[in-house]
């Protein structure tokens, strides 16, 4: 298809002047969006930025206060999320709507299973609703037992599963909202594939992502929103990764690059890992080569683990913080016996170690009794770091530390993982994302099948290509 | 925003305030002293057992097995008392009730049985095992000590002695819930348990902990009833758990845990009682009475709903 071709043809679906607000909040502000038959339009931002709301109004969750959303050419007004389902479009969230307890045919069939009626009665004709899955989940190059329930699959195939449910559909236009975040390469692949072909096909697709090399590599179009607002348009190869994070932030990407330090004092030692102070070590391999092992392997006992001066920050924000209670109980949960006096808490003593972090952390809102579920994906991320820093830990076991989280919040991050090593401690990194590895840590261990197989160390120098070899990728 | 989730907070104050004032207004002698005093000795009991169970709710737990505690407790301290004197029977009694909770606890928090199964077999058992050592008739009776009858019925500064412990008791285990590492890691535990193990936090001693209290604020309810009836009862504090959780419901704290408050579970507990003395007054029939209750215990539970929507 030429630009020209694309020209002239109808959107499959498109938003004008769309605004919406939320109390005082404006999240979008009269912005235009659209995407093509047979087009991959990416769509990011940092957290706030107004992306979720825009795929919720496509979505039919929100309603839009101002501005039209059309389908095909033909203006829309969903008033639920069943009558954009119903207009052809499908919706992935991070959060999969398969029910785990039940067969994946069962699961892609729910809308409407085949039925045969014997002496009238209608019964589920399961022979056909296997037939059926097959094909619909053949069409993504994907052959699971159709009758294999949902919860033993992983999630990436559970993704397969589910936008498998959505063609089935006959979707105009498929939404995937953040769907490598939970991906290793090889299934990030697979996925780049399905979706390259549903495009060969003419299906529309909008891909929300923070990860922007994925943007640059796989969109054919790039919005990108900032402050609710639409500030910049592409062309696929009229922008590049530094470009996005320019007009993301409204400033130019820093280059990241980690200072040498100095390692000092063997501060653990397990046989797998050594690790040392001043030290940023990174565990790189793919899905179920068991990175994230190692980090719950050292904190199995949080409690000697605490005493012993590590902190952990697992890979689910879900499990780091308590999301009804407030910034200020987060921050002191692991530090109650260091501001107490005779068994009593020190409220003046507590208050001023909270202030003193999220000013250091920059964490925003700076409202320590908001609770932890009202703040963005980052900042809640450096509430959990601030749980650890303020305990003066010696040792940080990372997992994941910034899955989710937007580029501004992600380079803040790094920032203080560094500054947490340069001023002594030891950080240990768990991360699927191999250009986070290299720009941050110190060395590396690529493991495979639950072993290291290779040490690297940032003097011998190293970039993602050998990392993907030394990990099997 | 600030000022929103304020006024979501004093919801059970405002309910309670309603109540007293549409009653007031229906019958005089809703205000009368006798009356108020009849309110608050009412509430007495039913706030030492609410107390109990904002510990365990709070903990991201659940039980149903008070009221059979406070039956139990209530005989055992009156069979003790009988024999050895006041203050073997008081902590004969409040003994009952801890040793209650702490098998309640164990069970949830180290096997990890769903706490509504566990302390629903726990409510059977203990009511069986009351009716085993009292032979189903009341015991005690015309046996326990004159000043123990007291005080029953008696009154310090003007206010009857069984209003003075859970005042006190309200006090003590307030400063516990907010002002000690033990009670913040309660609030912890209960709003994640998981995020809580991860902080170090010994969450099944936590646990267990909480079902301590209740068994043993139970324990402490029961003395207070069977002074008031003058023997240990052993049909006693049928329906007190269904009361205590409402109560506790109503004063706001979540059934998913993590939050609550033992002033505002008191609250709670005045809701329940100052309807049921309304209705009373009123003369509405008591089976109309029961419906009520009823209707009010959906109502605080979809409140419950309501509120984590907000």
């Amino acid at each position: 298809m030429t630009l020209a071709d694309v020209a002239m043809a109808t959107p499959a679906a498109s938003v004008k002047h769309a605004s919406k607000s939320f109390g005082a909040t404006r999240a979008l502000d009269d912005v235009d969006f659209d995407v093509m038959p047979g087009e991959i339009h990416a769509l990011v931002g940092e957290n706030g930025a107004g992306k979720s709301t825009l795929v919720r109004l496509l979505g039919g969750i929100h309603r839009p206060d101002a501005g039209e959303i059309a389908v095909n050419g033909q203006s829309c007004r969903f008033n639920n999320p069943h009558d954009a389902i119903v207009a052809g479009i499908a919706t992935i969230p991070q959060e999969l709507r398969l029910v785990p307890a039940l067969s994946v045919a069962e699961n892609l069939t729910l809308d409407d299973p085949p039925v045969r009626y014997v002496l009238g009665i209608p019964l589920i004709d399961r022979a056909a609703m296997r037939q059926q899955a097959r094909q619909a989940l053949a069409q993504l190059d994907f052959v699971p037992d159709p009758d294999i329930r949902v919860d033993r699959l992983s999630f990436a195939e559970r993704q397969l599963v589910a936008i498998s449910k959505a063609l089935r559909r006959r979707c105009r236009l498929l939404i995937l909202d953040e769907p490598t975040a939970a991906l290793e390469t090889r299934e990030i692949e697979r996925l780049f594939a399905v979706l390259r072909r549903m495009k060969s096909q003419g299906a529309a697709i909008v891909y929300v992502s923070h990860r922007l090399d994925e943007v640059v590599a796989l969109a054919d179009r790039c919005t990108v929103l900032r402050d609710g607002k639409v500030v910049a348009m592409s062309r696929r190869g009229a922008f590049a990764v530094g470009d996005l994070v320019q007009a993301m932030t409204g400033r130019a990407a820093a280059d990241m690059t980690a200072e040498l330090l100095a390692p000092g004092a063997v501060l653990i030692d397990d046989g797998t890992v050594r690790l040392r102070a001043r030290e940023v070590l990174g565990l790189a391999g793919l899905l179920g080569s068991g990175t994230s092992g190692v980090p719950h392997r050292l904190f199995s006992n949080p409690k000697e683990a605490i005493r012993s001066g590590i902190g952990m920050v697992p890979n689910e924000r879900r499990l780091g913080l308590v999301l009804s209670q407030s910034v200020r109980d987060n921050i002191l949960l692991p530090n109650l016996d260091r501001i107490a006096r005779g068994g009593v808490i020190d409220r003046a003593a507590g208050t001023a170690l909270v202030v003193r972090f999220m000013e250091l952390l920059d964490i925003r809102p700076r409202d320590p009794a908001l609770p932890a579920s009202a703040l963005s994906g980052g900042n809640q991320q450096k509430v959990i770091l601030a749980k650890w820093l303020a305990r003066e830990v010696g040792v940080l076991l990372l997992d994941e530390p910034t899955q989710g989280v937007d580029v501004a919040a992600k380079a803040q991050i790094h920032a203080l993982i560094r500054s947490f090593a340069r001023d002594g401690g030891a950080a240990l990194v768990a991360s699927s994302d191999l250009a986070e590895i290299t720009r941050l840590c110190d060395g590396i261990l690529a493991m495979r099948h639950g072993r290291v197989v290779e040490r690297i160390d940032r003097g011998d120098g190293y970039d993602e290509a050998r990392l993907h070899t030394a990990i099997g990728g | 925003m600030a000022r929103r989730i304020n006024l979501v907070g004093q919801i059970p104050l405002i309910t309670l305030l309603a109540l007293c004032v549409v009653t007031a207004f229906l019958t005089n002698r809703f205000l009368s002293p006798l009356n108020l005093t009849n309110i608050l000795v009412q509430s007495s009991i039913m706030a030492v057992i609410a107390i109990g169970m904002t510990f365990v709710i709070v903990g991201g737990g659940f039980d149903l097995s008070v009221g059979s505690t406070v039956a139990f407790a209530g005989c055992i301290a009156a069979m003790t008392m009988a024999k050895f004197g006041i203050a073997a029977g008081v902590l004969a009694g409040v003994v009952t009730g801890a040793l209650v909770g702490l098998a309640n606890g164990l069970i949830v928090a180290k096997l990890g049985v769903n706490p509504f199964i566990t302390t629903l077999g726990t409510m059977v058992l203990v009511r069986g095992l009351v009716y085993l050592v009292t032979g189903g008739a009341p015991v005690g009776d015309d046996e326990l000590p004159s000043s123990f009858i007291a005080f029953g019925s008696g009154r310090l500064l003007g206010v009857h002695y069984l209003v003075w412990v859970p005042a006190i008791l309200v006090v003590v285990l307030s400063f516990v819930m907010h002002m000690t590492p033990y009670g913040r890691r309660i609030y912890a535990t209960g709003g994640n348990r998981e995020v809580a193990y991860l902080s170090g936090v010994p969450v099944d001693r936590i646990i267990t902990s909480t079902y301590v209290w209740c068994g043993a604020l139970a324990g402490i309810a029961g003395v207070m009833l069977t002074a008031r009836l003058q023997s240990g009862q052993p049909t006693a504090g049928e329906f007190y758990e269904l009361t205590a959780i409402a109560a506790v419901v109503l004063g706001g704290a979540s059934l998913h845990g993590g939050e609550g408050t033992l002033y505002k579970s008191i609250i709670g507990v005045f809701i329940m009682i100052v309807l049921g003395n309304s209705l009373n007054l009123l003369n509405v029939d008591s089976y109309w009475q029961r419906v009520a209750i009823g209707a009010v215990i959906i109502a605080a539970a979809a409140a419950d709903r309501l509120r984590s929507r907000l």
